[in-house]
């Protein structure tokens, strides 16, 4: 049940993922800068999720946390900070045909990220390696 | 060379490993406690950013009208709430690898929009990458269940 759940989240996550740059693309129809754009969904995103994790008593467990995790969580921000940044450096200045079609390889880098990183915790199996491959091919023929 | 080349391959270097990073963090850090520090570097750089390159800086906001704040907004809380939340979620269920691999499929969605509300037609390649893609991602979640 658990597996199948976290099917259903990631395809979740692929429908927002997928959603919201249509709205991005509207907002953007006003000649505003894509980095305030971006500053006004982030902050929005960041101010949602402040309201839930008071509301609903999840900073009680933040506090408690480990500072190892507080790390961690640290180097994946930066890293998502220098991919949002650069996907919308590339798009300012390459051509969006070249661009979303490199950045789509990125489950790529996750499964030699997992293979670095994790291989002890994380069975990466013959399947899902071959599956993400497949899937970027796709991704790639459709973009 | 092109400098969006090296821009965009380290956008998707960037992209796949803060995913593991994520991982290793939840095991100490609650999901939303995971999601609300990565926003707030986000928010932090990409302020600090429209202050020191920014040639308008933060006055562009102030003549903005309404409706574009609110597509932005909406933006923010499907990627940055709720896409997040699913996504990070799902690590936890089948795995960083797995999860990453279902999710990137987004694009197809976008297709799937261009077809269904602005009727525009594909080429037959890309009809063969929308087939292929969902196969994999059928595929991926039947081993799930198993």
């Amino acid at each position: 049940m658990n597996r199948f759940r976290g099917q259903f989240e990631a395809i979740l996550a692929s429908l927002s993922f997928g959603i919201a740059p249509i709205f991005a693309k509207k907002g953007l129809l006003s000649g505003l800068h894509p980095l305030s754009g971006m500053a006004i969904a982030i902050l929005t995103g960041l101010l949602v999720n402040i309201v839930f994790v008071f509301s609903t008593g999840e900073w009680k467990k933040l506090v408690l946390s480990k500072r190892q995790g507080f790390l961690f969580s640290f180097i994946a921000g930066g890293w998502n900070t220098v991919a949002v940044i650069t996907y919308f450096w590339a798009m300012a200045i390459g051509k969006v045909a070249l661009v979303v079609p490199i950045t789509c390889i990125y489950p790529l880098f996750t499964v030699v990220a997992v293979f670095a990183f994790l291989r002890k915790t994380e069975a990466l199996d013959p399947w899902t390696v071959l599956g993400t491959i497949f899937i970027i091919v796709g991704i790639i023929l459709t973009v | 060379m092109d400098l969006s080349i090296p821009l965009s391959i380290l956008c998707a270097m960037a992209w796949g490993i803060q995913a593991v990073f994520l991982k290793i963090a939840m095991r100490d850090i609650p999901l939303y406690g995971t999601i609300l520090i990565t926003l707030v570097i986000n928010c932090l750089i990409v302020i600090g950013l429209i202050a020191l390159a920014s040639e308008k800086g933060f006055s562009e906001f102030r003549h903005l009208p309404g409706s574009t704040y609110l597509f932005f907004m909406m933006a923010g809380v499907l990627n940055y709430f709720i896409g997040r939340r699913f996504y990070y979620s799902s690590f936890r269920f089948i795995g960083v690898a797995r999860a990453t691999a279902i999710s990137a499929t987004y694009p197809i969605l976008s297709v799937g929009f261009a077809i269904l509300c602005l009727t525009e037609k594909l080429a037959l390649r890309q009809y063969f990458g929308v087939v292929l893609t969902l196969a994999v991602v059928y595929l991926l979640i039947l081993r799930g269940k198993k």
